[in-house]
């Protein structure tokens, strides 16, 4: 029983639209910086507020799949489909926090190379 | 030991955790579910007599569940103290409806595709606070930019 988020929406617009919105500026955060490739640094910004994460996966213009954290919060992991189908293109979320646990005890995150998100304890 | 404060339960959360052995047990227990202590004292390089008590202070710290099988005492991982999921879902599902809502407003309008009209724009509204629990005062601006784990 993992932490989880699901969330879906319906654009009547093409997926390439909802690709282009979601991954640009203005929509994650304010400022979205994403180095669109596995393994890739992401940072978001917006109000003073950073997080910062990676790229697990991204197959343009169809998922991209994060992580993110801001620095003294456990990383969750961040899913995002679009789905084209007739005139209308499918959008759906997911947000979960599975490895909170794991994450707290300093155990590396899948696709993280290492770098490990958390409170800071784990780093004393 | 009646309804501690979230700061005492994160303060034994904290301290239970500032072990790297009881780290170390913790991860074994969640790799290997209802674990017993010899079972542990075989994994890691110390005597049960030292894994029980540190299996004591993590179960002190609620995040172990003793379970009784017969003769042996098993251990259960429970990550309830970790994190208050409630919390979680609540504020993250909100942050994503608002997410959602200016999507729509954007994109769902196929008259007018004006596209960069607002940007810049502070018409959203983001000022929810944080995900941490509103009562505890924000400490000042930490200086740590970035700190990817160098080392």
């Amino acid at each position: 029983m993992s932490d989880r988020i699901e969330r879906e929406l319906w654009l009547p617009v093409p997926r390439e639209a909802v690709w282009a919105a979601i991954t640009g500026d203005g929509w994650l955060a304010d400022r979205v910086r994403l180095d669109l490739r596995p393994g890739g640094d992401a940072e978001f910004e917006s109000d003073g507020r950073v997080r910062t994460g990676w790229v697990e996966d991204v197959c343009a213009p169809e998922r991209l799949c994060f992580w993110w954290a801001e620095d003294d919060e456990p990383a969750s992991r961040v899913e995002l489909v679009v789905e084209e189908q007739d005139d209308t293109t499918r959008l759906r979320v997911v947000e979960t926090r599975p490895l909170e646990v794991l994450d707290l005890v300093g155990m590396p995150l899948p696709g993280a190379a290492g770098r490990t998100f958390g409170p800071a304890l784990v780093a004393a | 030991m009646s309804t501690p404060s979230s700061d005492d339960r994160a303060g034994a959360v904290f301290g239970a955790l500032s072990d790297p052995t009881r780290r170390a047990l913790l991860s074994a227990i969640a790799e290997h579910p209802a674990a017993t202590a010899t079972e542990l004292a075989s994994e890691l390089p110390i005597s049960r007599q030292a894994v029980l008590k540190h299996l004591g202070a993590l179960t002190d710290a609620g995040l172990l569940e003793r379970r009784r099988a017969g003769r042996e005492v098993r251990y259960e991982f429970t990550p309830a103290p970790l994190s208050d999921a409630v919390d979680w879902m609540t504020a993250v599902g909100a942050e994503w409806d608002d997410r959602l809502a200016v999507l729509r407003r954007r994109l769902a309008n196929p008259a007018g595709d004006r596209r960069g009209a607002t940007s810049g724009a502070g018409g959203r509204g983001t000022a929810r606070p944080s995900r941490r629990s509103a009562g505890t005062p924000a400490p000042p601006p930490s200086h740590r930019r970035s700190s990817p784990g160098a080392g």
